[in-house]
């Protein structure tokens, strides 16, 4: 029994080296009972056939897109988990943590350098050198910033990956960015905003990477066309409502029962790009929208400051109301201010008309 | 004397970093120290806000207690405007808050706690002809049979039901085999598998906890499907002030809510119900009787002396927190505190919760003493959540540098949770909390007349305790107790779902369907200024959210969570919060492979981005 | 009263090009404005049954059309603009910002229109006026783009979309882009309000025809005005004696 324990050990945590790596391999055959000819195959399923290395980073996030991620059905997290990737670092579901699990990222980044898959979840907080986020001792930033080195391609997951997310929101205390922000365009990101994104398009994201071993084409935001292609208001099946304009004003009232279109309820249909409309949650079980509720818009860049959401273009002010009062008060105002620009010109006209025609008659004397 | 770091912590939600110091010789934990280590600045971000959008940012306080922070703000906002939402609402959003307790209670022990109690490199040395006959025995040995309240019975037959033939495990074993074989461990990759505590549970145990990480990792969806079917998305689903978006109407054909979709949510319900009755309790139970027999019953520090609940499901809608409407019709009154249970039922003391007590500033506040907060011009003072502060004042470790820590100062400052208090005291909060508090007041005739939840918790306990063969006082307050309680009581959540359920099915029949009652909608009827709070028994403990409005803005936005009641540092007088308890009262056998610490931390189920927000 | 029976001249400034482009522009702006408000704040059709019933004239599909429809006769009647400007030097109305001159009349006018001054120099095409045409023309182009970028980001795959995506990127979002063609609306509408008033305040006060120029293009001055030679030809600018108006002139109108 001690035996195995040790052997684990030198596996598990120590087989950065090619001899050491081939040791533990055998370790682990014989250990596990496995028959001795099994070397080999491990050995060449290890370095020959592996699978995609994913590293998953969590940052300044709220685990909101952990979950969604696990909540998919097709491919079923397990599956694409056990099957398609080899997760080998997770805050959420790794086995290991402290010392020997940033022992094991280390390891994993040498060894996978240039092929792995970061996967990042929350925002980068940059205020005071990154001390509002630390992990490990360290500061989120520089973790992110060593890791994204020798990624093969970078996934932002979720609002606070892509655009900064709810920390970013005003007045944003930790200086909070996106993943994009802190390691550039050195690499291909992907970006698949969401708060949280579908389940089903952060697996797919995953899913189409081990299938056809690339990744999916991008828009020229860089997210997945398949899954962002189109605005939820040119997909949503309230639409004809829409069009016909037949709206709920109330939450509530006839229409929302009869579930018309949630415009005038501050729907972000309109201007949102998600695979809302289309996919749905959960396998096509429902949307916000089809709950009854106006989208907010989780998939754009800065949504959270564009508040208030039940409100379809927000108030200007507290005081002057939305923007249509303050253009008509405008429009109000300036009409007055040319009447009054008018009376006083011909006042002005009669005044200069009078002297000159005083001059005039002068002249004429 | 070892001083040990682990940082960071996983299988948990967030930043959270543990330093104790070991003496060696013996393994006994003689200082712990508990810190989250990351901050968002939530409660700033509140502030200017719209009341009736809070729910949505607050909510992203945490994805995993998904609804916990909107249900929070939501109940805050509607004390404050003194909205009462109608019966329909306050139905689906306890059903919405049960299935959603399930769901975290779930993951938490499937995923987050179960590989610290069973590895895959014990399961393959199981049986599977051995762990196939296991799982009759735990189905048979372990369930506790409870009867929900009076149901409609719509399920003509238990649908999940846990497999238990050797084929099965065998496929398991070759699957966890295969995964070892490929050299890439994946999530199995770095762990202490060669802890001696991976030995407590016999081989099959193991492989049969292996094989339910992975059902359950597939089924947890289903449990929560109701909050796509209401709330149109999970995580994270949407609210309104006053009451549910999702219109119910019989009549129409695109209404959110209609039969079929109420079929989706009883479909839903009933399964949850099978998971707890056949998978989750009876697993939990299995598992912590083998831990109990060999003598593990520590790690219950802070819940033998204070634990404090605010209690939670009002049966029917209520006028407001404030007024004491709230506390008069709850289903699960676990508002109260319990000091000193851990010396058994009659040592034990009761002190009421009532709603007075939220507008005492000397009842409920929160130091700042050791986090890297600040309170300008009320330096040494708690204050109340009313007029909270939240304000940065970051000071670095205690060696190492501001951005390179070696370790932490905990005569300092050192961690960004606040330090909540009750009367001047830290307590613990969660399932295991309630529990006590239930069992507290049942036994010492505070309640007379207990709800059918609080019968089938004390119907639970009572199993339990046969079972374990020790009394509620010396199972309870430990580790083990605390991750069972936490099943005892998703198994409560499951019927409650099914119960409020029921409730609307009643309501809609009699004819109401409302869902919102937007008469205070306009902020035009909102008064000049006013303040709210909203309780909420989340999955981690008491929750509570603080708002003041003024001129129809959020004026000041403080929230006071589980996990910091339970993870907070020391107080001014350098007394320890629960987590820190409870490292101080768990062994550890080898210092520097601390598995009983990340045990027994996370048998709290920490959840770091609730608990700084 | 005493007239002085000098004799007005006929300046010919604006080209039928540039004369049809503005009334078009005229009918296409309120088309816009009013269709643009009620795709903000739809009318709604409230009652009826379903969609296939539902009042055509309150949907959104109709008045979003119409807006589409005078966004396109708009931005094609601009070719018309294009041309006027290339052909007709009375068309070039982008005011000389680069000259002194130009800035001194800038500020005789201004000095007038606010009152401080009984009169001002002659001019045929106004320096303030003419400023407040760039003014007008930038926020027609933000409309432009920010209502194609929308319009066309319905297949943000095809090319259009790429055309004007850009738009969006600058301004953040597409939330920030209707917003901001709101705003810009209402904008326009200032500005409407502010140029009718000082076309029917000059007509009024100077009685040199400032209304009619837009349908005749022809503005008759009774002195000659100090921006002549703005339209004249360049060889033939340097004396004043030479100075001619282009075209015009021919015969001279008493009034
Ligand atoms: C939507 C409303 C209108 C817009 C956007 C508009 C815009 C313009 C613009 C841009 C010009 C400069 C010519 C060019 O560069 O194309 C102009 C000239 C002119 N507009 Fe309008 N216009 C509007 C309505 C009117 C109306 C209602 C009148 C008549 C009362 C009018 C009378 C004139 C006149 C007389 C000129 C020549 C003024 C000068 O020489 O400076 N406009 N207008
Ligand atoms: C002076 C010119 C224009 C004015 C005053 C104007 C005004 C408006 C206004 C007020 C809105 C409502 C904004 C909102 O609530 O989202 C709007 C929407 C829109 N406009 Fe314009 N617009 C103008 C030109 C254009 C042009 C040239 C296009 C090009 C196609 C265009 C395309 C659109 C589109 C696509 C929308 C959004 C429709 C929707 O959300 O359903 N607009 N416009
Ligand atoms: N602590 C906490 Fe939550 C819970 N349960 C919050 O209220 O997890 Ni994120
Ligand atoms: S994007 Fe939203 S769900 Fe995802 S981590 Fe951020 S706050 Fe949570
Ligand atoms: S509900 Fe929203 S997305 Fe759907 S049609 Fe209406 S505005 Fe568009
Ligand atoms: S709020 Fe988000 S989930 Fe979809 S409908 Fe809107 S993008
Ligand atoms: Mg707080």
């Amino acid at each position: 029994m001690d035996k195995l324990e040790t052997m684990w050990d030198v596996c598990l945590r120590k087989n950065i080296k090619r001899r050491s790596f081939l040791k533990s391999c055998a370790a682990l055959t014989s250990i596990m009972g496995l028959n001795m000819d099994m070397l080999s195959k491990v050995v060449a399923a290890a370095e020959k056939n592996p699978l995609p290395v994913v590293i998953w980073l969590h940052g300044h996030e709220c685990t909101g897109c952990d979950e969604s991620f696990l909540r998919s059905a097709t491919p079923l997290t397990s599956d694409l988990v056990l099957n398609s990737i080899a997760l080998e670092y997770s805050h959420a579901l790794s086995a290991a943590a402290g010392e020997p699990f940033e022992e094991h990222l280390h390891q994993t980044m040498q060894q996978y350098a240039g092929k792995y898959i970061l996967a990042v979840e929350g925002a980068v907080a940059t205020a005071e050198n990154g001390i509002y986020c630390m992990t490990g001792g360290k500061p989120f930033v520089s973790v992110l910033k060593e890791v994204a080195k020798n990624a093969a391609v970078i996934i932002e997951y979720g609002a606070c990956a892509t655009s900064g997310g709810i920390q970013a929101a005003k007045p944003n205390p930790t200086g909070s960015v996106s993943v994009r922000e802190i390691v550039g365009n050195s690499k291909p990101i992907v970006k698949v905003p969401g708060c949280p994104p579908i389940p089903e398009v952060m697996t797919g994201v995953v899913m189409h990477y081990a299938l056809f071993g690339k990744l999916p084409p991008l828009d020229n935001e860089g997210r997945p066309k398949q899954f962002y292609g189109n605005r939820i208001h040119d997909t949503c099946y309230r639409r004809p409502f829409f069009d016909t304009g037949m709206f709920a004003e109330n939450f509530d009232d006839a229409g929302s029962k009869a579930g018309w279109c949630l415009y005038k309820l501050g729907c972000r249909g309109p201007v949102t790009y998600n695979s809302c409309g289309n996919l749905r949650w959960w396998n096509g079980l429902s949307y916000p929208i089809q709950s009854g509720h106006g989208c907010i818009g989780c998939s754009n860049d800065h949504f959270w400051d564009e508040d208030p959401f039940y409100k379809r273009l927000p108030e200007y002010g507290p005081i002057l109301g939305d923007v249509d009062k303050i253009g008509a008060a405008a429009v109000g105002l300036t009409t007055a201010g040319v009447a009054l620009h008018g009376a006083m010109s011909v006042v002005q006209k009669k005044k200069r008309q009078a002297a000159e025609e005083k001059s005039d008659g002068k002249k004429v004397e | 004397m070892k001083r040990v770091v682990v940082d960071p912590i996983t299988r948990i939600e967030g930043h959270l970093r543990v330093e104790v110091k070991v003496d060696e010789a013996t393994g006994k934990v003689e200082d712990a120290l508990s810190s989250g280590t990351a901050w968002r600045g939530l409660e700033l971000i509140m502030n200017d806000r719209d009341p009736r959008d809070g729910w949505a940012y607050i909510q992203r306080i945490c994805g995993v207690c998904t609804t916990a922070h909107a249900l929070g703000c939501l109940r805050a906002v509607e004390d404050a405007l003194g909205i009462t939402i109608p019966k329909n609402a306050n139905y689906i959003r306890n059903i919405m808050a049960g299935v959603q307790s399930v769901q975290d209670h779930v993951i938490h022990f499937y995923h987050l706690h179960a590989l610290d109690w069973v590895s895959p490199v014990e399961a393959l040395k199981a049986d599977p002809v051995a762990t196939a006959a296991m799982q009759n025995t735990v189905l048979s040995a372990y369930k506790v049979n409870v009867t929900g309240p009076e149901s409609l019975d719509t399920e003509a037959y238990p649908k999940e039901f846990p497999k238990a033939t050797p084929e099965y495990y065998q496929k398991i074993q070759k699957k966890v085999k295969d995964i070892v074989e490929s050299g890439q461990l994946g999530i199995f990759a770095a762990q202490w598998w060669d802890h001696p505590d991976f030995q407590i549970l016999p081989p099959e145990v193991h492989l049969l906890g292996i094989a339910h990480y992975l059902e359950m990792l597939d089924k947890q969806r289903e449990i929560v499907t109701s909050h796509v079917v209401f709330g149109g998305k999970n995580p994270h689903p949407h609210y309104i002030v006053g009451g549910m978006p999702c219109s119910i109407s019989m009549d129409d054909m695109n209404a959110p809510v209609n039969t079929e979709r109420l079929a989706i949510v009883d479909r839903s319900i009933n399964t949850t119900i099978n998971l707890m009755n056949d998978f989750y309790v009876p697993d939990v139970l299995a598992i912590g009787k083998m831990y109990v027999d060999k003598g593990y019953v520590d790690g219950g520090g802070m819940a033998k002396e204070r634990v404090l609940g605010f209690g939670d499901y009002p049966d029917e809608p209520y006028t407001g927190t404030t007024n004491g409407d709230f506390h008069k019709n709850l289903l699960y009154r676990c508002n109260g505190i319990v000091e000193d249970f851990g010396k058994g039922l009659d040592a034990a003391k009761f002190y009421d919760f009532k709603a007075e007590d939220l507008s005492d500033p000397e009842v409920l506040n929160e130091g700042v003493e050791h986090s890297w907060y600040e309170y300008p011009g009320a330096e040494g003072k708690d204050l109340h959540p009313w007029d909270g502060v939240t304000k940065a004042k970051y000071t670095g470790p205690k060696e190492g540098t501001k951005t390179d820590w070696k370790t932490l100062d905990e005569d300092g400052k050192y961690s960004w949770l606040k330090t909540p208090k009750w009367r001047g005291k830290m307590a613990e909060v969660g399932p295991l909390s309630r529990y006590i508090i239930i069992y507290t007041k049942i036994k010492k005739g505070l309640i007379t007349d207990p709800t059918w939840v609080e019968k089938m918790i004390m119907d639970q306990i009572e199993a339990v305790s046969k079972v374990l063969n020790l009394a509620p006082e010396v199972w309870m307050p430990t580790m083990v107790g605390r991750t069972a309680t936490r099943a005892l009581e998703a198994q409560v959540h499951a019927y409650v779902a099914k119960y409020y359920f029921n409730k609307l099915i009643k309501n809609i029949k009699a004819g109401d369907t409302k869902v919102a009652d937007t008469t205070k909608w306009d902020p035009k009827t909102w008064p000049k200024e006013c303040k709210g709070v909203g309780l909420y028994e989340a999955p981690r403990g008491a929750l509570s959210h603080w708002v003041v409005i003024k001129d129809g803005k959020i004026a000041n936005y403080q929230a006071i969570v589980p996990t910091t009641w339970n993870a907070c540092p020391r107080d001014n007088k350098g007394d320890h919060g629960a987590y820190e308890k409870a490292m101080m009262d768990t062994k550890v056998k080898i210092p520097d492979k601390p598995l009983e610490i990340l045990k027994v931390v996370r048998s709290f189920d920490p959840c770091m981005a609730c608990s700084t927000h | 009263m005493i007239m002085h029976e000098e004799p007005r001249k006929v300046y010919y400034l604006f080209s039928p090009f540039l004369r049809i482009f503005h009334w078009t522009m005229v009918i296409c702006i309120s088309f816009l404005f009013t269709t643009g408000l009620l795709i903000t704040k739809p009318a709604s059709g409230g009652v009826s049954m379903e969609p296939t019933f539902g009042n055509i004239l309150l949907s959104l599909d109709l008045i979003r059309n119409i807006h589409f429809i005078a966004a396109f006769i708009f931005v094609a009647a601009f070719i018309l603009r294009i041309y006027g400007f290339v052909i007709n030097k009375g068309d070039r109305l982008f005011p000389r910002v680069w000259k002194a001159e130009f800035w001194q009349s800038m500020i005789e006018v201004s000095m007038h229109y606010m009152l401080l001054k009984p009169s001002h120099r002659p001019y045929l095409r106004n320096p303030l006026a003419r400023m407040s045409y760039v003014g007008l023309y930038s926020m027609v182009f933000i409309e432009i783009f920010t209502g194609f970028a929308m319009y066309l980001m319905v297949n943000p795959n095809g090319f259009g979309a790429k055309f004007f995506g850009w738009t969006i990127g600058i301004f953040g979002s597409e939330f920030m882009i209707h917003l901001i063609h709101h705003y810009i609306a209402w904008a326009i509408m200032l500005f409407v309000i502010g140029h009718v008033y000082m076309a029917i305040r000059a007509d009024f006060m100077e009685r040199e025809g400032e209304i009619s120029s837009m349908f005749s293009g022809v503005k008759i001055l009774e002195h000659e005005p100090v921006d002549v030679g703005e339209i004249m030809d360049k060889e033939s600018s340097d004396t004043f004696s030479d100075r001619k108006p282009l075209h015009a002139g021919q015969q001279e109108t008493k009034m």
